[in-house]
């Protein structure tokens, strides 16, 4: 059956898409429950020789500090195997809060 | 102090050419706001929207050209114990509003931060003055019907700024008349309410100025949970940056949110221009650049009326009409353009300004060629056309 377009239906933002997809993919990754608060956001990288951009995954568990996990690429960039290399970096680093994974790692 | 005698704080944003300064514009010379502070933030090398902006008598403006989201929230909590201090003492009005025009790629988060109250100890006499004069009491953003929707997909700063609003107004609606604009328009308030389901949508056209700044309490846990999320972010990232800078022994406290991409610059010009020189040189960079072309504004001396300026605008494909003005804002009667772009180099831009403007009547006999998506070759291209044709005509 095909595929109806429904022109009055809302449309999906594609950067909110993304932002669902990867906080989908830092739970499985950490295996966090469900009422984990996640946040991503897509910010200016200030590491001198990274890429523009970065995204950045904060994980909010409750009575810890913030974790923050952070990748060298757009958001529509970031796929499953660059986020487990990032929070694999993230676990090594057991005396740091934050993971770094970038194209050149 | 309680909370209803702080003097209530609007932040009012929208991406680059959503029609902020015109808002302002209209605000300004309604009666209503008279006793209302501006603060105007611009991103860009040389200032030009301050001049673009009408001041009431006992309008304050002040003028940062540097991104407050970039600089940390500390200008914004210096401006606004300068400004209390100023009218408490009497050097200027009293105030009763004030309104924080953001930059078009301002990132909200900062901003918001800086001014939510935080119970900290060893507060300066400046914090603990802002804490108790100012509450942050509203965030209206601006969106665009022309090209919000590409801005919301491309930028995460536009995203940011639908989502943190409590306002949304809907602007450029005048301009929709075919029926897929306005089939496009009826869906937009279900678009916007995906990324913010508990702002209030309005038309422009439909809305008075005075309801969209009357004090409110604005909070946000009614956002959605990102918006939350983003701040908790800010904090820590704040933090990691300052112990960066520490470490390193910096005194730069101050880090660029923006994509590197992203670059302000400036052209200026000491002589007239010919009209149809600069309207040539416009829509030469237009049809090079498009949608890289982020946003252009510019006060322009012509040859032909040199007691009235011209004021342009340009977002991405869109450039407006030239507007005459009555007077020239200052006592610079410079040509003055500020580019906001992505991935344009300025080099090509200055040549072909001076390709265009400096040389002798280019041929209206414009060649046909296949542009691609905007670029520095393109430009560049260009620039080596005028080029040939000048030198054909010498």
């Amino acid at each position: 059956m095909s595929k109806i377009n429904n022109p009055l239906a809302p449309k999906t933002n594609r950067l909110l898409a993304k932002s669902t997809e990867i906080k989908a993919w830092v739970r499985q990754l950490l295996e966090l429950p469900p009422d984990t608060p996640l946040t991503v956001a897509e910010l200016a990288c200030r590491d001198e020789g990274c890429p523009d951009i970065e995204t950045v995954i904060g994980i909010m568990r409750t009575g810890e500090p913030i974790q923050t996990i952070r990748v060298h690429m757009t958001m529509s960039e970031v796929t499953f195997d660059h986020l487990a290399e990032a929070v694999s970096i993230s676990s090594s680093k057991s005396a740091s809060s934050s993971g770094h994974f970038s194209r050149n790692s | 102090m309680p909370i209803s005698d702080r003097i209530p704080v609007f932040f009012l944003s929208g991406f680059l050419g959503a029609g902020k300064s015109t808002l302002l514009n209209e605000l300004l010379v309604d009666p209503s706001f008279s006793d209302t502070a501006v603060i105007i933030n611009e991103f860009g090398d040389v200032a030009i929207d301050h001049l673009l902006v009408r001041q009431g008598k006992t309008t304050i403006s002040q003028v940062s050209t540097r991104c407050m989201c970039c600089t940390g929230t500390t200008d914004l909590r210096t401006t606004l114990f300068d400004m209390y201090s100023a009218a408490q003492s009497g050097l200027t009005p009293r105030f009763s509003r004030v309104i924080v025009e953001m930059s078009g790629l301002g990132d909200p988060a900062p901003l918001i931060n800086a001014l939510m109250v935080k119970k900290t100890d060893n507060l300066s006499l400046s914090d603990s003055t802002v804490n108790q004069a100012f509450q942050l009491s509203g965030f209206v953003t601006l969106y665009d019907i022309i090209n919000g929707e590409i801005s919301i997909e491309r930028h995460f700063e536009a995203l940011k700024q639908v989502a943190f609003a409590d306002r949304i107004i809907l602007t450029k609606t005048d301009l929709a008349k075919d029926p897929a604009t306005l089939s496009d328009i009826a869906v937009l308030p279900q678009t916007l309410k995906a990324i913010n389901p508990s702002a209030a949508i309005v038309d422009r056209q439909k809305t008075k100025i005075s309801e969209l700044f009357s004090p409110r309490t604005y909070s946000v846990s009614d956002r959605r949970e990102d918006v939350e999320g983003w701040l908790a972010l800010e904090d820590v990232l704040a933090t990691q940056a300052m112990q960066e800078n520490a470490n390193s022994h910096s005194k730069d406290s101050t880090h660029s949110r923006h994509a590197s991409g992203i670059r302000t610059f400036s052209i200026i010009h000491d002589e007239p221009i010919p009209e149809k020189r600069f309207t040539e040189f416009m829509s030469t960079l237009q049809t090079a650049a498009g949608p890289k072309l982020l946003r252009m504004k510019g006060i322009i001396g012509v040859t032909e009326d040199t007691e009235h300026p011209r004021l342009v605008h340009a977002v991405q494909h869109c450039i407006s009409d030239p507007v005459r003005l009555a007077a020239w804002p200052d006592h610079d009667r410079r040509t003055r353009f500020v580019f906001i772009t992505n991935e344009i180099d300025p080099k090509p831009v200055h040549d072909l300004f001076s390709a265009i403007i400096g040389g002798a009547a280019a041929s209206r006999k414009r060649e046909q060629i296949n542009l691609c998506q905007a670029c520095k070759q393109c430009i560049l291209r260009l620039l080596f056309l005028f080029k040939s044709k000048r030198r054909e005509e010498l």
